[in-house]
Parts: structure tokens; sequence; C-alpha cells
């Protein structure tokens, strides 16, 4: 089990002259994990956040990073707010300086990195959020989603252990919403702690690996997310609606379908659980096959090309530079998000597919097929196309 | 919202991509030229060759160009009837003595003055124009560090500059709220309803200042401020039009020396 990096000890916390936000809460994050923190407005999720990096300071109780309780002298604070980058939810708050690059250079610098060290940074995580070539942009030129992006990566260039997102998706059209999560998801292949607050209960059942339900400043119950939200009491008591996948799997198993102890977590799932059922009065074609490219390693023009070789294949895009390189090389992309669920979709119908991704996404991809086909007996090849130009 | 308008255009004009200093070199000298000159067609000349230059290389609408050279214009153009009225000369062409201690003429020295100064007023409004459309602040922000203005007052300037656009976000949304609550439909409501715009302005921008500290706190503020510290270099192409634009303009000045109109 890996360790824990932030814990709350019985914390509570009054505004001044104002309600009690916070009435007694523990918990504990470990490395590597995601949490979505979930309730309704006003529940104090915004106030524990900014508990996180030392913004606000408990009235009592305890907050510890890295199992040492945190303090609040300034040299102390500086250290605590390197390692957790904090996203407000506006966008427009967050960013301070008049251009793009000025923005992001803005913690790097105050850290007292050299210029050329400052400058690394900043490209490495403008090139993270996918916002290469805006250096020189003005904030008010951007669109909502590309100012949530100048955000994430002017926390991204002080390379935090833990990222906190207050509401991360509001505010953002549903595609801007799913890249933004598909580069949480990224960040936290990577290694990176991710807590995100949010009332979006069908964006956090699927993403986290823990959720915790709050409300009235208290927690109502932590747990995995099926279990989290699946219980309608809790759901209930916390304002918020059950996710239409656990509600559809609850109908199903009422009717006699066979669903497993793991609820679904997504449409595969889901898809999976309602063929089986049908299994028996059909026989499903050969799986297709899932092929994987990494366009950091690949000559982009051979992409097309290799597409255009193979009529049918579906292509995928996943992750910010795949799918930039998708638009500069006009390769037709069918999926923008849940692109590996959506691919091994398409494998179970005998159909092939590609994915274009980079980085450490590429392994992703792998495992994800791998733990599919284990659970499901449904064993889809997956294919790592490397250089297709250099060996024609 | 005219700031908003200059800076939008700045940032995307042609000339962005060159050397800020030859920029800055083209409009601040042909201020001085339009100044030194002492005869008219100098400073009609210089208007020409920036105007060419902001519609031609910067490719500015010349729409948006005449509606910013228009505003100022009118200004000069009632100024320079007063000083037509007012100066004397000695071939009158009208006179009125309206009062005792009033007359009102129209001279050949005067209308060769007043059209003097109009063509001064557009020559110096063009160069201003030429460097507030082709360099956008963000670029002046680098000049004013090199040339070594005080860090504390670059740094308040970079945050005046981001929190106007915020602020002038936050007034147009409120002021479109009032409108259509129909909150200035009659003058006291008017004056009312302005009175909230600027109360709720106020209000923002002191909410704004508390979130932009708790920002910069957040990332670590310890008193500094990154620049883009990038150098558009001086190119041999731009440096060779500002020589030749310099030169001509320069020598127009001394041709032209004490030409009038009449």
């Amino acid at each position: 089990m890996s360790s824990i990096v932030l814990e709350a000890r019985d914390i509570r916390y009054r505004y001044p002259r104002g309600q009690e936000a916070i009435k007694g809460i523990s918990f504990h994050f470990r490395r590597g994990e995601k949490i979505a923190l979930v309730g309704p407005n006003g529940a104090g999720k915004s106030t524990l956040l900014q508990m996180f990096n030392g913004m606000l300071r408990p009235d009592s109780g305890m907050m510890l990073f890295d199992n040492k309780p945190m303090e609040y002298d300034r040299a102390s604070l500086r250290e605590l707010r390197r390692k957790v980058g904090f996203v407000l939810q506006n966008p427009d708050r967050q960013i301070i300086a008049p251009t793009v690059y000025q923005d992001v250079a803005f913690g790097p610098t105050n850290l007292g990195y050299s210029e050329a060290e400052v400058k690394e940074a900043v490209t490495t995580a403008l090139r993270h959020a996918g916002l290469s070539g805006f250096e020189r942009r003005t904030p008010h030129q951007l669109s909502g989603g590309e100012k949530k992006r100048v955000a994430i990566a002017g926390v991204l260039a002080m390379d935090p252990d833990v990222l906190v997102f207050d509401e991360p998706t509001s505010g953002l059209d549903p595609s801007g919403s799913e890249d933004l999560m598909e580069l949480l998801e990224e960040l936290n292949h990577e290694g990176k702690t991710i807590v995100i607050s949010t009332h979006d209960v069908e964006l956090a059942y699927p993403w986290a690996d823990r959720a915790i339900l709050l409300a009235d400043g208290q927690i109502i119950k932590e747990d995995v997310p099926d279990v989290a939200f699946g219980n309608t009491r809790f759901v209930r008591m916390a304002q918020l609606s059950v996710p239409t996948l656990l509600e559809l799997s609850a109908e199903l198993e009422k009717r006699g379908f066979a669903v497993p102890g793991r609820k679904p977590r997504s449409v595969l799932d889901m898809v999976r659980i309602i063929e089986d059922h049908a299994r028996e009065t059909r026989c499903p074609p050969s799986p297709g096959t899932i092929t994987v490219c990494n366009v950091d390693k690949t000559e982009p023009a051979a992409v097309p090309l290799w597409v255009q070789a193979r009529p049918g294949v579906a292509v995928g895009a996943m992750g910010t530079r795949a799918k930039q390189c998708a638009a500069t090389e006009q390769v037709a992309v069918e999926f923008t998000y849940g692109v590996i669920d959506k691919c091994i979709l398409r494998a179970l119908r005998g159909k092939d597919s590609l994915i274009l991704t980079n980085g450490s996404m590429v392994s992703r991809v792998a495992e994800r097929v791998e733990a599919y086909g284990k659970e499901s007996g449904n064993a889809i090849a997956v294919v790592l196309l490397e250089n297709p130009g250099r060996q024609s | 919202m005219f700031e908003e308008l200059l800076e939008d255009v700045a940032q995307t004009n042609g000339l962005r991509e060159t050397s800020t200093w030859l920029k800055l070199a083209a409009g601040l000298s042909a201020i001085v030229l339009c100044l030194l000159s002492t005869g008219y067609a100098a400073p009609l000349f210089i208007a020409l060759i920036l105007s060419a230059a902001i519609l031609v290389l910067a490719r500015v609408d010349p729409r948006t160009y005449a509606e910013l050279f228009l505003v100022p214009l009118w200004f000069a153009l009632m100024s320079v009837a007063v000083i037509v009225l007012i100066s004397g000369g000695e071939h009158v062409f009208w006179s009125w003595d309206p009062l005792p201690f009033l007359s009102l003429s129209v001279t050949r020295e005067s209308i060769n003055y007043g059209f003097f100064v109009l063509c001064r007023v557009i020559g110096g409004m063009s160069a201003l124009l030429f460097i507030a459309l082709t360099t956008p602040m963000t670029d002046l922000f680098v000049v004013m560090r090199k040339v070594r203005v005080p860090d504390f007052v670059i740094d308040l300037a970079m945050i005046i500059y981001r929190t106007i656009f915020f602020l002038m976000d936050q007034v147009r949304q409120v002021y479109h709220a009032q409108v259509m609550r129909l909150g200035y439909s009659g003058w006291k409501e008017s004056v009312h309803t302005f009175s909230m715009l600027c109360g709720s302005a106020f209000i923002a921008s002191w909410d704004a200042g508390d979130d932009l500290v708790r920002a910069m706190d957040a990332r670590c503020y310890d008193g500094k401020f990154a620049l883009l510290g990038e150098n558009r270099p001086v190119e041999l192409r731009p440096l060779a039009a500002l020589a030749l634009f310099l030169v001509a303009a320069s020598a127009a000045v001394v041709a032209t020396q004490g030409m009038t109109l009449l």
C-alpha cells in the first residue's frame, strides 16, 4: 500500500463571524490516488480544499502533509504550496500576468529558478497542458477552456506532488470537460495525486479511485465510488443523484441480470453485463485488434497513410498532443474521449481501431485492455505501431 | 470600449513580430520631426507614410483606423478654428468686432498658421497610433525593463494591465444585466443605476484584489514577476525601411522649410 501524502485529523473551521463550515473531518489521501470530493453547494468543499495548501488554517485539529504536521510560517508555507498545487474554480482569478508565458513562469521565478530553468519548466508545462505556441498570447484573448489550461500549466510548472482542483469542469463545454478529465488522468498516470471537488456525480463516478461525500461540513461517506454513490440514502443526504450507470445496473439486477460484484464503471462494463446475458443465444465474432501509435515517436505524416491503407479502421485520439497531431495531419478522428473503452467496444464487434496517444498513456492502453481481457475472458490483441514510415 | 479595441488590434497586427525598438524609434522620431518641421508639408508626408504602414504593413482594418483617427481630429479641428479666428495678421480676408475687447478675423497668416497646426496634429497622431496599433503593451513591458524603469512600477503596470480586462468584463456584465432590466429608461433611473454600477465595480475590484493576493500566495509569491525577456531581433529589412523613412522624412522637413498654404 502506498504511503499517505495528505491527512486531516478532526479538523474544524469557522469563518470569522460566520457559521462553522467544517465540523470535524478526518481523512487521508495516498500517493497517486484520484480523489473526488463530492457535495452540494455550500457543503464546505472549497473551504476544505483551501486547507490542503495552507490558505486556510483549521481552528482545531491537525493537517498533515507527508506525515508531518503543517507549519504555518512563511518558509514552510512556501514549501507546502510548491508541493500542493491549487487550481481555482475561476481561472480569471488565478491568471496574474499579462501573457501566458509570464503567468506560467510566475511560480518558477518566485521559487528562485534560473532563467534557463524557468524557461524549461514553462515549456514543459505548456506542452503538457497542450498550450505550446500560446506563450505570447494574452489571457483575455483565450477561451474559457484555454484559460483553465493556462491556470493548470501555471501550477504544473512548479512540479507539485499533489494537484487540487476546485470544480475543474465548471464553465467548460462537454468536450472541454472530457479533455480536462483526460489531462487529469494523464497527470495521475505520471504519479501525481489528484483531488477534485465537484457536484457532478457522472463525472466523478467513473474517474475517481475514492469518493468522499460531503454535506454540511461533514463527511457522510468515504469509499470506492460504486459504494459511495450506490447507496441512495447517502446520495440523497448529500443532495446528489445516483450516477446513471449505477442506477441502470441496479435496475438490471432487479430484472434478473447477473451483475458482478464490482459495479459497472463505464459503458463498456455495462455492455458486458448485457452481452453476457445475451451470449447464450448467439455466438460472438472473433475480436478485432487495437493498434496503439505513440505520436511522439512516429513520423506524423505516416499516420494518415497507415489509416488510408486500412479502410474500416476507426481512429481515436487520446491526449492533447495526439489530438493536435491528428488535426495537423488531417486524420479523421472518431473518438476523442473514453477512447480505450470505445475501441474495446469496437474490438468486441470484430472491428479494428487505432489509438493515437503519447508518453505513458501508451502503456495505459495495454494495461486497460489486458485488465478487461482478464475480467471478461475476451482476449483483445494490442499492437504497438512504431515508425510505420520507416518500415515501408 | 477603446482600450480593449486598441490592444486587441495591436496583439494581432502584421508588424507584431518586428522589433519593438524599431517600431518605437519610428513613432517617436516621427513625432520629433513633426515638431521640428516649420512647413505644413513634412508632417503631412509623415502622416501619409505612417498611415500607409499601418494599413498595408500592419494590416489594420481601414474602418477601425478611420474611427480612431476621427475622434481626436474633431477636437483638433475645433481648436484650429479658434486659432484661425483669434490670431491676427496683415492680409485680412474677413473681420468682425462683436465686443470692444474681442475681435475675430480671418487673415492669410492665421489661415496659414491654423493649417500648419492641423497638419502637425495629423502627423503626431498618426505616429502615436502607429505605436499604439503595432506595439502591444506586453512588448512595451519588456522595453520598460530594458530602459531600467523600476521593477515595482513594471509589476504594478502589469497587474493593472491584467486587471483592466477582467474588470471591464465585470462592468460589462453588470451593465448588460441593468439594461436588460430597463435600468437606464429615464434620467432619474439612469443616475441611480449608474451609481449602482460604480458600486458593484468597486466591490468587484476589491474582491479581485483579494483573490489576486491569494492566487499569488498560492504560487509562492516572493516579490518576483517573470518577464518574457525574449528579444525580437532587429532584422535587416525593417531596419533599412526605418532608415529610409527617417532620411526621407528629414529631407522633407528640410526641403519644405517655411512652406505655407497661401
